[in-house]
This record gives structure tokens, C-alpha cells and sequence, in this order.
């Protein structure tokens, strides 16, 4: 009974749409081929309300609007002159057919998609999960955070909706059932994390409004960051709330399931000291120990310290020298070597704060800079004297290797030093937390969580700043999937002890590379259709006037902006509920773009709230693709209604950032005007 | 009659699926040409074109193959109610009054546009010794025409359903989302998520 129910709403609301087109076409004018301007106007109406019956019925959209372009087109031409229509409309098509073909925008499309493909065949979300749902253990309701934010990740490099959620709901819905999460919050988090990955660039939605905006995509990728992070904060934010007021939908873990089982080595080790990086030093000395391994997961346990270091180091590099060629290699490496060399035995008698020991270095060398370093780093010096670390013999090393760089630098600014201080209290915290469950759970996360997060970040580090173009970056990116689809499955052949770990990983590897290329070309071909499509029509519409009827109604309707802003978003949110974001998008942008102007709202304003927006057409029932997928892997008794009822209150989520984001458009333009003003 | 159908299925599948290599060319392509860009400081003038027209040959070839494995995007909201006699009838209308006149215009449009440019041997005007762009250009007829035979079948398909009240099959093909694939992907058995039923049942009685 349901299904007829559905039925007869679809038929109704295509009956009246219909009905209202016949009733407002000109008829009598049509009759004698020869239109004035206003039944042209008309005559695009009827256009737009046919395609939305036609997509409705549900022929390939693609070859609805070619179709009906083509037709709707020769008729606009035929009324001018009769004799040359068909040539004309011919014209017009292959040339809009040509133009999406040559298009630079889009081309970066298949290579991201291809991209997504790749890392979601590269078998790294299980440890994903795992990593991040122990790291985040201590957090109220960590199970749920920790889908969000492996969903905000994994999502994000992949873009590929379905594949999120129904990987998650296989990983993730049974760890948090188990743990006695209730069923519409666990769904919730699953359908709305999944779902991220439409927001949060690099996103192919992004790309495909900008080519229809003619928006720079790259303004695009920056504008969409802060969004996304902030609505898969704001995420987090309603589970951490929500797991603290009533803990019986999402109790914490217990301490069994917290626990990380330690290898050998550790377990033999960690009777010692409390501290891993303690531990491992004494390791050194301990009978039966391998010192090979020691160093080895001693210098693992140092790696955020020296990431931080190289960081100070360069960050120095790029305040103090830009006005000469200088030779910084020899600082990095020196600055390099002083965390290297810094190790978690107590603070000795050397009471050389850190800083100053830099600045000695410093005035060593360039005794111009001596008065302006010498006054910050004293001021630096407190926070840091805590940690003072054995940094002397580091300080007394740089002269000798430093010497032979005779480089004009200019005087060290005070942020540099406050970044410093707080750079080295950041070592010195985390060198002390890191105990042996920390250093395991940092093990994982370094073999799971950041070789993605590094590859995303390269990507849209490198198409925001500037570096490359967003079509260098994706293909940068996909040779990245490669790569780290080949190492998981080598690594995945190396530890299941499979003879010829090579061979199979190769073989593996074609194989993935076969299947995502397949997908790649279906995918692209399925998005750049409809654009051929669109574009033809879109034209049409505009030959016929249609544009312009529109824009005169909604002028002559005299909103303000902000009128106009909450009905279009509106319009948007509704029209998510029928159609797919590309739909969307490829035909009803075009009707939008021309009006902001009139209204004076920036386009990649317009296309940030748009993208938001359509987020909740993945979460919008009854045709949310999300809650589908979810029920295709989720146990029997879980009804479609309560993974509807899970995905509720992050609609309303969403709603609360579409809000913010239009009262505080700095969220999302901050960025794009920092770095293209 | 359904041997036929499915050798033409094949043949779009086998289009589709040679170009499809293009993207993984394409990846190459470009990474090397940034490598040898940023780092080699060798640029090619030529990349640009040879991008734009690998990225447009691949899609517009891929359009047959992406029919023939119904993977066009289609408005889901009644289609998936309807039954299958329904479905195909309004699909033969909608492929009569839409698909037909639009791709054979595309077709043929395209080939006069592509022999016009073939006359005069046409090179990109992007870089001032821009690559030939004509052969390029001849894409558009022939994707336009595999595309419409991969239509024509689509169309007997409709008429098959019509007459025989479901869809004849089609050949099998890679998934975006293949559960099952997932599934050994990750680890998780069918009885594991049947086992979880335990779980969400007691719930429901607490309610």
C-alpha cells in the first residue's frame, strides 16, 4: 500500500505541473510558428517544468535534456528564421558537446575520482577505525567520534558516498552495537560522517559547481575547508553532548576493550619504566633485547618530536631569511639535531634554556642580528626552562657546522619564539605522556591515519597555495593512491606470510588499478554526459528567453537579499529531495547564477551554502542514499525508520551550519580572501 | 535476439573499458609532466592539449559502455516503484522522443564539425605550435555513434520487457559499491551481522 501511496503523490505533483503549463501556454501563438518574445519566455517555462516531469519519470537525464534542448532550441531558431534553424541549432550543440570535451575544469574530475577509487580499494579503513576508536577512547561516546571523524578522513579522499557508509556500517555498526550504543545514533553517525565527503575538498561537487559558476574551483577548495571542518565538528560536538546527558544511548568503553596488546619487546620493557621513551633508552642496555628494534621503535616514539623540530626549523628558515639566497639546509639540519639529540632523561645540571642556546647560535653566527634575537629569547626563556633538555652540546655543535654560511638573516621576529617555546612544551608534553599504550596506539595511527591525512593535506595544500592546479594536484594524488594502495597490500601480503609478497601485491595492484579505472571512466562519463546535456539545454533556455523571464519575475518580486538568499536555499533543499547533487547542480545552477549578481551575492558564497545544502539531500528520506546503503549491511531488525530517525538530528545539525555560515560568512571566505587578495 | 544484444553490449563494454585506460595514462602523464616541471624545470609545451584531449576522448568513448551498464543517472524517485513493464514502457517513449533525435544530432553535427576541422588540419591554438586537434575531433562522431547503437539495443531491450514482463539481462560488471567485495574486504562474515540482531532485539523491547 505504501508504494502506491508514493505513487500517487509523484503522479499528483507531475498532474498539476503539467496542468499549470498547459494553462499558462500561449497556444493560439504557437499555431503560425512565429513567436513574439514574450511566448518565447513561455515557451522556456514549459521547458524547465517538462525536464523536472521528465527526470521524474526517470530516463537517463543526460539524453532527457539533450533531447529536449535540441527541440526547444530549433524552435527558438525556427521563429527567427525558418530556413537555417536546423543548421543553427547543429551548430550550437556540437560546439556546447566540443566545449564540455575541452573543458579545464572538469578534467580534473576523472583523476579525482580516480583517486577515491584507488584509496577506497587500498583496505586501510579497518585500521583507520581501529587506530582512531582507541586513540579516542577516553572521549564520551568515542565510538561514534571516532566513525565521524575515520567518515570526515576516509570520505574526504574518497568521495564516494555509498562505499563510506557501507564500509562503515560493516566496520563500525557492529563495534558500536557491541558496545551497546543505541541503534539511531550509531546510524546517525554512519549515514552523516559518510556523507562528508561531498563538503570537504578535495570534492568533485566542488568542481562541478565551478564549472558551472565559472567560479575558480581553487577559491572553491579554500572556502570549502573551514565548512567542512567545522560541520564535522559541530558532528562531534552533538555525540560528545549527547554520549555525556544520557550515557545509556552511548556508554563509554570498558577497560578491556581500551586496551592495546603489546608486543614483546614493549611488554618485556615496560616493566621497567612507566614512560616509553624512558624505556626504550634503558632498552639499550637491557639483556636480550635486540638493539636493532630499540632503535627502531625509539626513534618511532621521537618522530613527533622531530616533526615539530623540522617544522621550528623551517619556520625559522622562512622568517629570518628571505632577503638573500641563504643557505638554510645547514639549519635544518642543525636545528634538526637538537630535538634528535634531546632525549626523555631527566633535565641534567646544564640549566641552558633552549632558546637562549639557539640565540647563542645565532649571535655565533651573525652578529647583526645579536641585539634583536638576544631580548626574545631571554623572554622566551622562562616557559622554556622547564624543559631544558640537554641542548648544549647541539648549541656548541652548530658553529663549527654553521660557520661556512655567512648568510645576511634578518632579525628573528617574536612570534617565532613564542611558536618555539610552544613548540618545545609540546615535545616535552608529548614525550612525557607517551607510555606504552600511547606508543602502540601512535604506531597504528602512523601506519593508518596519517599517510592519508598527509596525502589530502598535499593535495589541497598544494592547490590553495598556489603550487599546482587543481588538475596536478588530483593527478599528484591518484599516482598517491597508487602508491599507497600498493604498500597496504604489500604490507597485508608481508604479515599474512604469503610466498612471493612482490608478485602478489603487483597482481593485486593491476587488479585494483583495472577495476578503478573502469569506475572512473562509468563515473566521469556519467557526470560529463549530463554536462553535455545540460549545457545544450541551458542554452536553449537562454535562447528562448526563459533566463530572462525569470529574473524579471523575481526582480519585480522585490525581495531583499536575505529574502532572496533563504528562498533559493530553499529551493535548493527541496529540489535535493527528487534529484541527485550533479542534477542539481548541472541544471539549476545556471538559473540561480545570473540572479546573484542582481542581488549582489558573491558566487563562491553562494556556492559554499549550495554545497552545505546538499549535503542533507544525501539525508533527506524517503530516496536517502545514505540510510539505503546502511540497511544493505545492517543487521535484520534494524528498520530503515530508525536509521531515518539516527540521521534526523544531523540534518538539523546542518541546518544549524547552513545558519551559521550565512551569519558569519568569514567561516567560509576568510581563507580564499587570506591568500587571493 | 538476446545474442545480439549482448555481442553489442560487449562491443560498447569493450570500447568503453580500452579507453577507461586512458585515466591511468593520464595520471602518469601529468605527474610526470609536474615532476619534470618543478623539479627537472622542463616543462612541455604540449601537455596541456594532450591532457585535455585524453580526459575528453575518455568520457565520450566511456558513454556507450556507461549505458550499457545503465549507469547514467536517473531521477530515482517513482522509477524504482514502477513495474518493470512500466518502467519500460515510458522508457521506450522517452528514448524515442529524447535519446534518438538528441544523439543522432550529436552524430551528425559532430561529423561535419570534425570533417571541417579534418579539411584543414586543425591545431590547437592553446600553445602557438599547438598538437593536431582533428583526430580529436572525430571523437565526437564516433562516441556519438556507439552510443546510439548502444541505444538502439536499449530500445529492443524496452520492447523485450514490454512483451516478456521483466528485463532481459545484461553482462555482469565492476560495482562502485560491491558489497560483497567490501565485506572480505574488512573482514566481516554474513552470520557476524545476523549475530548483531542479538543485539538490537532486546532494545526494542525496552521501548
Amino acid at each position: 500500500m505504501k508504494i502506491r501511496k508514493e505513487l500517487w503523490f509523484g503522479f499528483t505533483l507531475m498532474a498539476i505541473i503539467l496542468v499549470t503549463v498547459v494553462i499558462f501556454t500561449p497556444w493560439a501563438n504557437f499555431a503560425d510558428g512565429h513567436l513574439s518574445h514574450e511566448d518565447q519566455g513561455a515557451l522556456g517555462l514549459l521547458m524547465l517544468a517538462l525536464i523536472v516531469v521528465a527526470i521524474m519519470l526517470g530516463f537517463p537525464t543526460a539524453f532527457t535534456l539533450m533531447g529536449m534542448g535540441v527541440f526547444f532550441g530549433w524552435l527558438a531558431y525556427r521563429s527567427v528564421n525558418p530556413e537555417i534553424a536546423t543548421q543553427q541549432i547543429l551548430d550550437l550543440m556540437v560546439q556546447r558537446a566540443y566545449s564540455v570535451m575541452s573543458n579545464d575544469v572538469l578534467i580534473a574530475i576523472p583523476l579525482f575520482v580516480f583517486m577515491g577509487y584507488l584509496v577506497e580499494r587500498a583496505n586501510l579503513i579497518e585500521k583507520l577505525f581501529k587506530s582512531l576508536h582507541l586513540s579516542l577512547a577516553r572521549v564520551p561516546g568515542a565510538l561514534a567520534v571516532a566513525t565521524i571523524v575515520t567518515c570526515a578522513i576516509f570520505a574526504t579522499a574518497t568521495g564516494i558516498v555509498g562505499a563510506v557508509v557501507t564500509l562503515m556500517g560493516l566496520l563500525a555498526l557492529p563495534a558500536m552495537l557491541r558496545a551497546g550504543y543505541s541503534v539511531q545514533l550509531s546510524a546517525g553517525a554512519i549515514t552523516a560522517g559518510g556523507c562528508l565527503g561531498i563538503l570537504i575538498p578535495p570534492s568533485v561537487l566542488l568542481i562541478v559547481y565551478g564549472a558551472t559558476a565559472g567560479v575558480s574551483v581553487v577559491k572553491l577548495y579554500a572556502g570549502a575547508f573551514f565548512p567542512g571542518i567545522m560541520l564535522a565538528a559541530l558532528y562531534v560536538l552533538y555525540v560528545i553532548v549527547v554520549a555525556k546527558v544520557k550515557p545509556h544511548l552511548a556508554p563509554p568503553l570498558s577497560e578491556s576493550e581500551r586496551r592495546v596488546p603489546l608486543p614483546p619487546l614493549s611488554q618485556a620493557l615496560s616493566s621497567r619504566h612507566r614512560n616509553a621513551l624512558a624505556g626504550l633508552w634503558s632498552g639499550f642496555r637491557a639483556p636480550g633485547a635486540s638493539k636493532g628494534t630499540v632503535a627502531g621503535q625509539l626513534f618511532v616514539s621521537l618522530l613527533p618530536a622531530i616533526s615539530i623540530a623540522v617544522l621550528l626549523a623551517v619556520m625559522y628558515g622562512s622568517a629570518t631569511a628571505p632577503r638573500v639566497a641563504a643557505d638554510t639546509t645547514g639549519l635544518v639540519q642543525a636545528g634538526g639535531g637538537i630535538v634528535a639529540d634531546e632525549t626523555p632523561t631527566p633535565a641534567s645540571g646544564l640549566e641552558e634554556p633552549p632558546a637562549e642556546g639557539l640565540g647563542d647560535a645565532d649571535t655565533l653566527k651573525e652578529p647583526v642580528a645579536e641585539s634583536a634575537a638576544s631580548a626574545p629569547a631571554a623572554a622566551a626563556a622562562p616557559p622554556a626552562a622547564s624543559t631544558a633538555a640537554p641542548q648544549r652540546p647541539a648549541a656548541q655543535e652548530k658553529p663549527t657546522t654553521s660557520d661556512a654560511t655567512p648568510a645576511e638573516r634578518l632579525p628573528i621576529p617574536i612570534w617565532y619564539w613564542i611558536t618555539f617555546a610552544a613548540g618545545v612544551a609540546a615535545i616535552a608534553l608529548i614525550s612525557w605522556l607517551m607510555n606504552w599504550q600511547r606508543l602502540e596506539i601512535f604506531k597504528m595511527l602512523l601506519t593508518s591515519f596519517f599517510p592519508l591525512a598527509v596525502m589530502i593535506l598535499a593535495v589541497l595544500g598544494s592547490i590553495v597555495f598556489g603550487l599546482a592546479t587543481p588538475t596536478e594536484a588530483a593527478a599528484v594524488g591518484g599516482f598517491g593512491g597508487v602508491v599507497l594502495a600498493g604498500a597496504y597490500r604489500y604490507i597485508a601480503a608481508r604479515q599474512a606470510k604469503r610466498p612471493n609478497p612482490v608478485g602478489t601485491t603487483l597482481k593485486d595492484l593491476g587488479g585494483i588499478i583495472k577495476e578503478s579505472s573502469f569506475l572512473t571512466a562509468k563515473t566521469s562519463a556519467m557526470v560529463c554526459w549530463l554536462f553535455v546535456g545540460s549545457s545544450i539545454f541551458s542554452a536553449s533556455f537562454a535562447l528562448l528567453g526563459g533566463q530572462e523571464l525569470i529574473e524579471r519575475w523575481v526582480l519585480s518580486l522585490g525581495l531583499t537579499t536575505f529574502q532572496f538568499m533563504v528562498l533559493s536555499q530553499f529551493i535548493i533543499f527541496i529540489l535535493g529531495w527528487p534529484l541527485e547533487w550533479t542534477e542539481i547542480i548541472v541544471i539549476f545552477m545556471p538559473i540561480f547564477i545570473p540572479l546573484l549578481a542582481k542581488f549582489g551575492v558573491d558566487p563562491l558564497f553562494f556556492g559554499l551554502l549550495v554545497a552545505l545544502n546538499l549535503q542533507t539531500a544525501f539525508l533527506s528520506p524517503p530516496v536517502a542514499m545514505a540510510a539505503f546503503y546502511l540497511k544493505g549491511v545492517s543487521p535484520r531488525h534494524v528498520t530503515l525508520n530508525q536509521i531515518f530517525g539516527g540521521m534526523m538530528p544531523f540534518m538539523a545539525i546542518q541546518v544549524v551550519a547552513i545558519v551559521l555560515l550565512y551569519a558569519f560568512p568569514q567561516i567560509g571566505l576568510w581563507l580564499p580572501e587570506l591568500l587571493y587578495k | 535476439m538476446q545474442k545480439l544484444l549482448l555481442t553489442i553490449d560487449k562491443i560498447s563494454t569493450f570500447v568503453g573499458q580500452a579507453f577507461s585506460w586512458l585515466i591511468v595514462a593520464l595520471t602518469f602523464m601529468i605527474t610526470w609532466e609536474v615532476f619534470s616541471r618543478y623539479v627537472l624545470d622542463h616543462p612541455h609545451s604540449w601537455a596541456f592539449d594532450v591532457m585535455i584531449i585524453m580526459y575528453g576522448t575518455l568520457f565520450m568513448m566511456a558513454g556507450a559502455y556507461t549505458l550499457a551498464k545503465s549507469g547514467h543517472v536517473r531521477g530515482d524517485v517513482l522509477y524504482g516503484f514502477f513495474r518493470p513493464r512500466t518502467q519500460a514502457t515510458i522508457d521506450l517513449i522517452l528514448y524515442v522522443l529524447f535519446f534518438v533525435p538528441g544523439v543522432f544530432a550529436l552524430t551528425y553535427a559532430g561529423y561535419y564539425f570534425a570533417a571541417e576541422s579534418w579539411a584543414i588540419r586543425e591545431t590547437s591554438n592553446i600553445t602557438a605550435e599547438g598538437p593536431p586537434i582533428y583526430p580529436f575531433k572525430m571523437i565526437l562522431p564516433l562516441a556519438g555513434a556507439i552510443l546510439l547503437a548502444q541505444g538502439i539495443v536499449e530500445i529492443i531491450r524496452c520492447v523485450i520487457c514490454i512483451q516478456q514482463g521483466d528485463w532481459p539481462s545484461r553482462e555482469e560488471d565492476v560495482q562502485e559499491v560491491d558489497v560483497d567485495k567490501l565485506k572480505e574486504m574488512v573482514h566481516v562474515k554474513d552470520e557476524d551481522i545476523a549475530g548483531l540482531d542479538r543485539l538490537v532485539l532486546p532494545k526494542e523491547g525496552v521501548k
